[in-house]
Order: structure tokens, then sequence, then C-alpha cells
């Protein structure tokens, strides 16, 4: 058996820790994690993420193949649906080049131009979370690719799942929308909303003030042109539950499209734009630059245009 | 601490911090806090009691300078589980399941503890899906880790090759 007994000052190191803590926790909650907390968790990430990178290339094949082996009973089917899928959706793409190839052409009939307001897309790879019990994910892409604090975060189809919370130059560290801390402005059909994350569940919470008609199960919720921190009319989730408004408020619950568990590549929005490119973007000879990134397994590619 | 002792520390705390933001965040069943693992063992060597709260301190500090949750959170945290483990770690060495005991029963008090500061202080990132399950699932993760690897540790740490040899 052990036989050491703590010293006597263990107490007065545990309570002046405690007290140190509490200041911290004060402090980084009056600063919004900017100030110099927000310089010392950039620096400290910026330390560590090549590290975590490098053990993410060695993890994340061995996890895939894990995964595979475990899987491996639903993949003759998931191949067969996804092969009638592609045939699909490579009919769809032969339509959409045709009107592409028409909306061309009309474009030089009437001597459109860009209007400098598309919105670029980074693509990253989802690497990581800082612990067991946190919600945040780490990606692999940061400013040095474009990303910002405040930017929106979509999953592969396009729908809503978080925000970019910190970002240092290789890494970011996004906070999905289901939970928060901040409410999503959306709307469900012509009404107005706040989306609210909710505790152990992966449902969000829909408020509707002002509310003048009832939703329904499958009504799509959509990023509101209110909102600050999306671009309007992104998807965001469906009605989970038929609501009627009650003393012109409404409230039910949403069933987000994305699941953030299941991430692994996500697309960053250049938005809100830069107000400097907006500026540009009136003078005569329009300059509008996009940058995509593409994260594969073992390579990745960066291509720029500019229009 | 020993310059060796403090190093392999020092190695063991990185790695844990890699290990927990990379393996660890991609699993569903076993997601031990491998971090909150190591300052848990830290407790049960010969390390002064302040020195091992201090550390535990440290590295709940960087943790939380890693994540998204309020600055100090994890800190408190591993403080606290580091003097329940420093006052009970005259019980740890009974056997090998007993470690791993001790380790799940410390985890299960930090964990709750992060869950209920956490909330006092409005962290809803640590309260999405699955918290209630998380808050079990982690520490019966731990106790496998002291239960395999527990006594490995201390020794390493201690430099005491005949530590934990439940004798």
């Amino acid at each position: 058996m052990l036989n050491r007994e703590p010293g006597d000052r263990a107490v007065p190191v545990l309570i002046t820790l405690l007290v140190l803590g509490v200041l911290l926790m004060t402090f980084d909650v009056r600063s919004e994690g900017g100030g110099a907390t927000g310089v010392l968790r950039s620096g400290v990430q910026t330390v560590v993420s090549p590290l975590q990178k490098a053990a993410a290339f060695v993890v994340n094949p061995v996890i895939e193949v894990v995964d595979s082996v475990s899987n491996l009973a639903t993949l003759r089917e998931e191949n067969l649906a996804l092969q009638a899928e592609v045939a699909e959706l490579e009919a769809a793409l032969i339509a959409v080049d045709d009107q592409l190839a028409r909306f061309e052409l009309l474009e030089q009939l009437y001597n459109l131009e860009e209007s400098g307001s598309e919105i670029g897309r980074t693509v990253a790879g989802v690497f990581g979370q800082p612990d067991a019990l946190s919600g945040a994910l780490f990606i692999d892409k940061g400013s040095d690719d474009g990303i910002t604090v405040g930017q929106p975060v979509l999953d592969t189809s396009g729908f809503v799942v978080a925000t970019v919370q910190r970002v240092t130059s290789g890494s970011a560290l996004i906070v999905p929308i289901t939970v928060g801390p901040d409410a999503v402005a959306v709307t469900v059909g012509d009404q107005q909303g706040l989306l609210r994350p909710q505790v152990n569940s992966n449902t969000m919470r829909l408020e509707m003030i002002d509310a003048t008609e009832p939703v329904f199960i499958g009504d799509r919720v959509l990023t509101s042109s209110a909102s600050v921190r999306f671009p309007s009319g992104l998807p965001v989730g469906e009605v989970a539950a038929d609501a009627a408004p009650s003393l012109d408020s409404l409230t039910t619950t949403v069933t987000p499209f994305a699941d953030p568990e299941a991430l692994r590549i996500v697309v960053v929005l250049a938005w809100p734009p830069d107000p400097v490119s907006a500026i540009t973007s009136e003078e005569p000879e329009p300059s509008t630059t996009t940058t995509t990134s593409t994260t594969v397994p073992g390579s990745s590619t960066t291509s720029t245009e500019g229009g | 601490m020993r310059p060796r002792s403090l190093l392999a520390l020092a190695t063991l705390l990185l790695v844990a911090v890699i290990l927990q933001t990379t393996l660890f965040s991609q699993t569903s069943i076993f997601i031990p806090d491998v971090v909150l693992f190591v300052v848990i063992m830290l407790a049960a060597t010969r390390t002064r009691a302040e020195a091992v709260l201090g550390i535990a301190f440290l590295a709940g500090l960087v943790v939380d300078l890693l994540g998204s949750a309020v600055l100090g959170l994890r800190a408190i945290t591993f403080a606290v589980v580091a003097y329940l483990a420093v006052r009970t770690r005259n019980r740890a060495d009974i056997g090998r399941f007993t470690t791993g005991l001790w380790v799940g029963l410390l985890t299960l008090a930090g964990v709750l503890l992060l869950v209920t500061v956490g909330t006092l202080f409005g962290q809803s990132v640590l309260l999405g899906e699955g918290v209630v399950q998380r808050i079990i699932l982690v520490p019966l993760a731990n106790m496998v880790l002291g239960w395999i690897f527990g006594p490995m540790i201390v020794r390493l740490l201690d430099g005491d090759t005949t530590a934990f040899r439940y004798a």
C-alpha cells in the first residue's frame, strides 16, 4: 500500500488555484473570447495544430478501415444505391450543362457581367474535437485559406451546420448550431423566428413571435434575410412537430438536416462579403476572386479563379 | 520531480492532448478523457501534492485554450479532481481492478463537476446531443485505461519499477 499523505499546503494551493480559475473564467467571459485570452488561445492552437494534423494523418485511415470493416454488410446495398444515384445525377448534370450553355449565350447577347457578390467557398476536413464533452470541431483550414471568425459553415449537401469561432493560420475551430451559444434567425414560409439549441438533444427549438399561421411537420426551415450570421435562404432543417400560434407566438421543435457528429468534410462560406470587394465590384471593371480548396485524403489542391 | 520524470510527464500530457483531440474524438463508444486520466495517475505517484495540483491546473488550462468553452473551466475541474485523487491515492494500489475503479470514480466526479460548472457559466457547447451518455461512457473508458495502463504510467513517472505491483 502507498503511504503518501498530502502536504499541509495542498488545501491553500487548491483554494488559490480555484480563485485563479474563477478569475480567468470571469476575465474570459468579460472579454468575450477576445483580448489576451484570444491571443493565448490562437497561440496554443497554432503550436498544437501541426501535431494534431500529423496525428490525424495517421489515425484517420485506421479509423476509416475499422468503420469500413464494421459496415461491410451494408456496403454492397449502399454501393448499388449510390450507382443508381450517380446515374440520376449524371442525367441531371447534362440538363444543367445545357441550361448553363444557354445562360452563357444569353449573358453574351445582353452583355451581362458578374455582380461581384458571389460567395467564396473553402472546403475543409474535420480532424478532431477539443475533448470528450465538447461539441466543437477542429477543421484543417485556417486564415491562410481565407477563413475568418464568424463565417458560416455548411455540410457537403449545403445544409447549415456551424459557425467559425476561432482561427489560426492552418486550422480553425467551428461550433455547430446545435450546441449554440447563439440563436439562428430563420424563416418558415413567410414567418420569421429564432432557432435555439437544446440540452442533450439533436433537435432545436423554434420560437416565433408575431406568428399568424401554424407550421406543420416537414415544413422547411431556411436562414432568414434578418440573419447577420448566415446568408439568407440556406436550408437549416425541417419542422418536427405541428404547432399553432398561441397569443401571437409559436414554439416547436426543428430537426436540423446536418448531423455534426457525422461531419468529415465541411464548406466554409466567405460571408459576409468583404466590404472592399463590395466596393470594387461597383467599379467599371469588376474583379471577383473566389478561392476553392479541396481536400482529399493524402492530398490537397487549391485553385483561384478571377473574373 | 526529477528532470527525467518531468520530461516524461510533459511528453505524456502532450501525447494525451493530441490523442484526445484526434483519435478519441472520432470514436463513438470508447471515449476516454485521456488528459484527465494522466492527471489522476500523476496523483498516484510520489510527486508532491502541491505540484500535482499545479500541473493538473495547467493541463486543464491547455485543454481550455484548445477548446471553445470558457477559459479556466477545465483548469478548475482538473485541480479539484487532482485534489480528490491526492486525498484518496492510498486506496489506489490495492489491486489492478481497484486502480481502474478509482480512476473511473474520479473521472465521474470530474465530468459531473465540469457539466455542473459549465451549466452555471452557460456553456451550451458542453451540453449537446448525448451529454448524458457521455457522462457515463467517459468514466467507463477511463476506468479501462486505468486498469490497463495505470500502473505502467505510475512506474514511468516515478522511475520506480516496483510501484503498483500489488504485493
